[in-house]
């Protein structure tokens, strides 16, 4: 009786273990694989209805899995009824009947390979290309009372700055279209631009501006990883005008328009006046109105001659100056016609007929870490606390011997080092300003009219360890060296200091930054120069240049001076 | 045995169900009071009224800001909802990459100056004394009627003035008028329109008014509380938004009938009284910093300069003779800015020549000065057709300040748009940087449904970068985008509000 009382205990006992084992089974533990779950590009789009035609566009032309990896992607998504519209003005009747090399085109116009949200953008382009190639412009539009963003003129933005895993989606509601005309054809298509057209033809410009873009190609390796970037060259700017300004200036014809510039009777003839009439109307690079507005002079294709942009209230105004007390009044840019896009360049307007102006030398400000690459960085170009290192062969416009990279610091506001008190708070850093480091540092300066000169070079000053430097312009040496180590001092007089050669080019003062004029020039024509520095010391340490100014001999050397961390002139 | 076990243990379980341990497990708070000890006696209610006064100053220490950015005191954010979107301000050295955005219309959503939490941290103290304080009368003798209406009165304007700022920045805001006292609370609240806001401010300014002090005995109090003169200037402006030019005449009328303000002629003096001493007879109402509570601006406008005067501020705005250096609008250098650095002064200065120190810049937030009160007469009057007394207004201003003749404008009384550009444009000059700008080119842009909105549009063009001024141009074109959007915070908290539509 005992014993089977014992194990019938012990069987229950094993029963409910072998039952709970039964049902109560292990799962295995579930462990998160990411330590982030927003959604990437692609994931977002499949999330979403209302972009999935976009999202099919991208499955056809492979692109999808490509959007969907980790990176700094900028994408504006037409959404599906922009889409459709798209469709029917090809004339196709689902996403995969429309041309793949096409589609691929599009689609690649729709990205950057930067993040840009709305509070970068301007009334111009955004400073990254597309992958395609061309640029975006944006700006805003006021439609039926209702503001918004846009894009390339007429796509809207109806949704912006949606942040996912690898960047940031606008949404826009009108497809992005490749500009695939280039200047030429677009101002011929033009019944308005006949005469402009005749003008072209008749000086060989056509041709000039018919040409496609180039592509120039750098190679670069460093430690065993190569890398390639491309970029597309040769892209013009094009004032034009149409035939109701023409006319307003009696010129009603070609043959009118040969009488009263062609003095050489020879069109073809760059020293033609004609021809100067065509060439001072085309500018080098892609300038959109947004670049216009915040530059003081443009260069044009005329050889030696600029044109003078000034900002008047909301009015662009070409050539207008003050010149001994008489207003020469500008021309007019006609805004609703400009920022025309082509595959080649973009296309402008003008109100008045104009030609080229005699000018008087004016003050260029050269600050050296405005280079277009460092611009091009534009989460680091001009934003405290950041910096940027790039090499010799990255750059167009300077050059040095010596393997070492270029630094462009731009520094947190207020830092003990005093970096951001330099103009626009940037400076450039050379690491060891010697030999076999960075040596013969060369830079080209932006265009300068002719005219006597002085030219001063600003430094961030350091007490020991730095160069002393020799300034060339086009090669040919200028008498004074610039002592690095050699302080600010605001204690003498500063016109006794400028007769000694030094002043502040900053205002406010800081001892930090000093700058020396290293010499007197006769620039012989108007264009782009080349300033070298050439260290003739051994430096252990950094150096650092905020500015070169060449301020013509006759202005007030000292006044105006350069906004400490700013942007700005100081009267 | 087992029954006396049984027992025994019976006997326990009637003991412990009997007698309870209601206070053992009853835990209050060891460094706070709670309500039900709390509004029982006259004093309580003054504490919480001075405890309004002084979250106007700054924020108490356990806050923080959900987004992780700088928590602005309510000065510094009426200063900048006030001014950094208008053309009399730019950004300084140190202004921040938020802050720099709204000053070229950029404005996302997750911009952090886009909150309003402060204003709503305010709101909430004074629907706390609104709901609470009258349950005073009945547990303490003391306390009369009247000194409770007094005390309603100023926890109702001040309710009303941010309710009324709120409706100025936001278009639409939720109004909430009772206090927050419970987690059950119901916090999805719908914005309501600005109209209605603008009601509600009204509603509340007319029963402060009927509760209001004329006077409480002292200088500080008449200007650091609020007196029925502080409401009249609160409701002169509230009906100028509204377009009741009548009501608002009444209002200004009253406060330069009352006799208990004067202009101060201009003099070497006139910075130190008026501004940094403060208190004088020119004020009406002003946030009373003190050494021991100082004011923010030290460091946001001298030290770590996040904003500075513009460039065309002292030429456009005060007129510079450039014949002459001693004829000078005395409004203008060394009083609202330094000429040259274009520092802003008003609320740094010590007199015409020396700042503060670092230890005594108590200088106070102006509200509503006497001068504000008179150019909202002036503006008044300009409505309703009466264009001359407008003028005379003005003149007796410029002439008691010593306004130069550059700046003078001869105008034809019967042209309202000319009388009003001369109105605002002497408002620029006397009420420099006191938050006010931005506000008063609203309120007459959007006259008579947006009649004149080029003053908007005018006014971006002074400030706003060469390469964005087409795109800020054509976004001030939108109404809507004339208010700030809702920070995506609370959105993302309160359900029920719907963003701004030009926000997208």
């Amino acid at each position: 009786m005992k014993r089977s009382l014992v194990l019938n205990r012990l069987m229950r006992l094993t029963l409910v273990v072998f039952l709970t084992l039964a049902f109560v089974n292990c799962t295995s533990e579930k462990i998160k694989e990411f330590t982030d779950q927003t959604l990437n590009v692609t994931d977002y789009l499949k999330d979403n209805d209302d972009y999935s035609m976009f999202l099919e566009m991208l499955e056809v032309t492979n692109y999808a899995s490509f959007m969907n990896t980790y990176g700094t992607y900028t994408v504006f998504v037409p959404n599906n009824e922009a889409v459709k519209k798209y469709l029917s003005d090809v004339g196709a009747a689902t996403v995969k009947d429309v041309p793949i090399e096409d589609l691929k085109e599009i689609v690649k116009l729709h990205i950057l390979d930067q993040v840009v949200a709305t509070t970068d953008f301007t009334d111009g382009k955004i400073a990254t290309p597309s992958q395609q190639g061309q640029f975006l412009i944006t700006g805003a539009a006021n439609i039926a009372g209702v503001s918004s963003i846009t894009v390339n003129k007429t796509s809207n933005i109806t949704a912006s700055n949606v942040i996912v895993g690898n960047g940031i989606i606008h949404v826009i509601d009108k497809v992005l279209r490749v500009a695939d005309k280039t200047l030429a054809k677009s101002i011929e298509a033009d019944p308005n631009l006949s005469l402009f057209t005749e003008a072209l033809k008749a000086t060989g410009w056509y041709d000039a501006l018919d040409k496609p873009l180039g592509t120039a190609t750098v190679t670069t390796t460093t430690g065993g990883t190569t890398t390639t970037t491309t970029t597309k060259i040769g892209h013009l700017s094009v004032l034009t005008q149409t035939n109701e300004v023409f006319k307003a200036a009696g010129i009603n014809s070609l043959a009118d328009l040969k009488a009263k510039y062609s003095h050489l009777n020879d069109p073809m003839n760059p020293a033609d006046s004609l021809n100067l009439f065509v060439s001072y109307r085309i500018l080098p690079k892609l300038q959109y109105l947004a670049d216009l507005a915040v530059s003081q002079s443009i260069e044009t294709k005329a050889p030696l001659e600029v044109i003078s942009v000034k900002l008047a209230a909301g009015t662009i105004l070409l050539n207008e100056e003050t010149f001994n007390g008489v207003l020469e009044k500008g021309v007019v840019v006609n805004r609703g016609l400009s920022d025309v896009t082509a595959s080649n360049g973009v296309i402008h307007s003008v109100d008045q007929n104009f030609f080229i102006k005699k000018r008087i030398p004016a003050p260029v400000y050269f600050d050296l870490g405005d280079q277009p690459e460092f611009r091009q960085l534009t989460s680091v170009f001009r934003k405290p606390g950041t910096s940027a290192a790039l090499k010799k062969e990255l750059f167009k416009d300077v050059t040095w011997d010596g393997s070492d990279a270029l630094n462009y610091v731009c520094a947190t506001k207020g830092s003990s080092s005093y970096q951001d008190r330099a103009w626009n708070g940037d400076i450039i850093e050379i690491f060891r300003f010697r030999t076999n480091n960075t040596q013969n540092l060369k830079f080209k300066t932006p265009v300068i009219i002719k005219g006597k000169y002085k030219i001063w070079v600003s430094y961030r000053w350091k007490g020991t360890k730095n160069p002393t430097v020799r300034t060339y312009f086009n090669g040919i040496a200028l008498p004074r060296l610039v002592n690095f180590q050699e302080q600010a001092t605001n204690t003498i007089n500063e016109r006794v200091l400028e007769s000694q050669g030094y002043k502040s080019h900053i205002s406010p003062f800081t001892n930090r930054f000093n700058c020396r004029l290293v010499g007197i020039v006769d620039v012989l024509t108007t264009g782009r120069h080349t300033i070298t520095f050439e260290s003739l010391s051994n430096p252990g340490d950094t150096a650092w240049m905020d500015v070169v100014e060449f301020r013509p001999v006759d202005m007030d050397q000292l006044y105006p001076r350069l906004e400490s961390g700013g942007s700005g002139l100081v009267p | 045995m087992r029954t006396k076990i049984n027992a025994l243990l019976t006997i326990l379980l009637i003991f412990v169900t009997t007698v309870s341990c209601n206070d053992y497990l009853d835990l209050r708070p060891e460094d706070g009071i709670v309500r039900d000890e709390f509004w029982k006696t006259k004093e309580d209610i003054q504490a919480a009224v001075v405890g309004i006064y002084s979250s106007l100053l700054k924020s108490p220490p356990v806050v923080k800001v959900p987004t992780g950015g700088t928590d602005y005191t309510l000065s510094e954010t009426l200063f900048m909802f006030g001014e950094f979107r208008a053309d009399m301000v730019s950004p300084g050295g140190f202004v921040t990459p938020d802050q720099r955005d709204i000053t070229t219309s950029n404005i996302l959503s997750s911009n952090d100056l886009t909150s309003w939490a402060v204003l709503y941290r305010v709101i909430n103290y004074c629907n706390t004394v609104i709901e609470l304080a009258p349950g005073v009368l009945k547990t303490d003798p003391t306390l009369t009627q009247k000194q409770l209406d007094n005390y309603l009165s100023e926890a109702l304007a001040i309710r009303a003035y941010l309710y009324f700022t709120l409706a100025r920045t936001f278009k639409d805001a939720p109004l909430k008028l009772t206090a927050t006292l419970s987690d059950t609370d119901n916090f999805q609240l719908a914005s309501s329109t600005q109209n209605q806001i603008f009601e509600q401010v009204a509603k509340d300014l007319e029963l402060a008014e009927k509760y209001a002090v004329s006077s409480y005995g002292n200088t500080a109090y008449d200007k650091g509380r609020v007196t029925v003169y502080a409401i009249n200037a609160m409701q002169a402006d509230l009906y100028l938004w509204m377009e009741k030019y009548p009501d608002a005449l009444a209002a200004a009328t009253k406060v330069t009938n009352s006799g208990r303000f004067a202009l101060i002629p201009m003099s070497g003096s006139w910075f130190s009284r008026v501004f940094a001493q403060g208190n004088s007879s020119e004020s009406i109402f002003e946030f009373q910093f003190s050494t021991t509570n100082l004011n923010p601006f030290y460091d946001m406008l001298f030290q770590r300069p996040e904003f500075v005067a513009s460039q065309t501020v002292l030429e456009d705005v005060f007129g510079v003779d450039f014949a002459d250096a001693n004829n000078v609008d005395k409004r203008g250098d060394r009083c609202s800015l330094i000429a040259g650095t274009n520092e802003i002064y008003k609320f740094t200065g010590l007199n015409n020549s020396e700042r503060k120190s670092l230890q005594e810049a108590d200088t106070h937030w102006f509200v509503y000065r006497y001068a504000d009160v008179m150019l909202l007469k002036a503006e008044a009057l300009a409505e309703m057709g009466q264009g001359d007394e407008a003028l005379k207004i003005i003149k007796e201003i410029r002439d008691t300040r010593g306004a130069i003749k550059l700046t003078e404008q001869v105008v034809d009384p019967t042209n309202k748009a000319d009388v009003i550009d001369y109105i605002l444009a002497e408002r620029a000059r006397e009420l420099a940087f006191e938050g006010k700008r931005w506000f008063d080119v609203l309120r007459n842009a959007r006259k008579n449904n947006y009649e004149r909105k080029e003053l908007m549009i005018n006014m971006a063009l002074v400030n706003a970068p060469a390469d964005q001024q087409q795109s800020i141009m054509a976004k001030l074109q939108d109404p809507n985008s004339h208010y700030l959007p809702i920070n995506e915070y609370d959105l993302y908290t309160n359900k029920a509000l719907v963003q701004n539509p030009f926000y997208k």
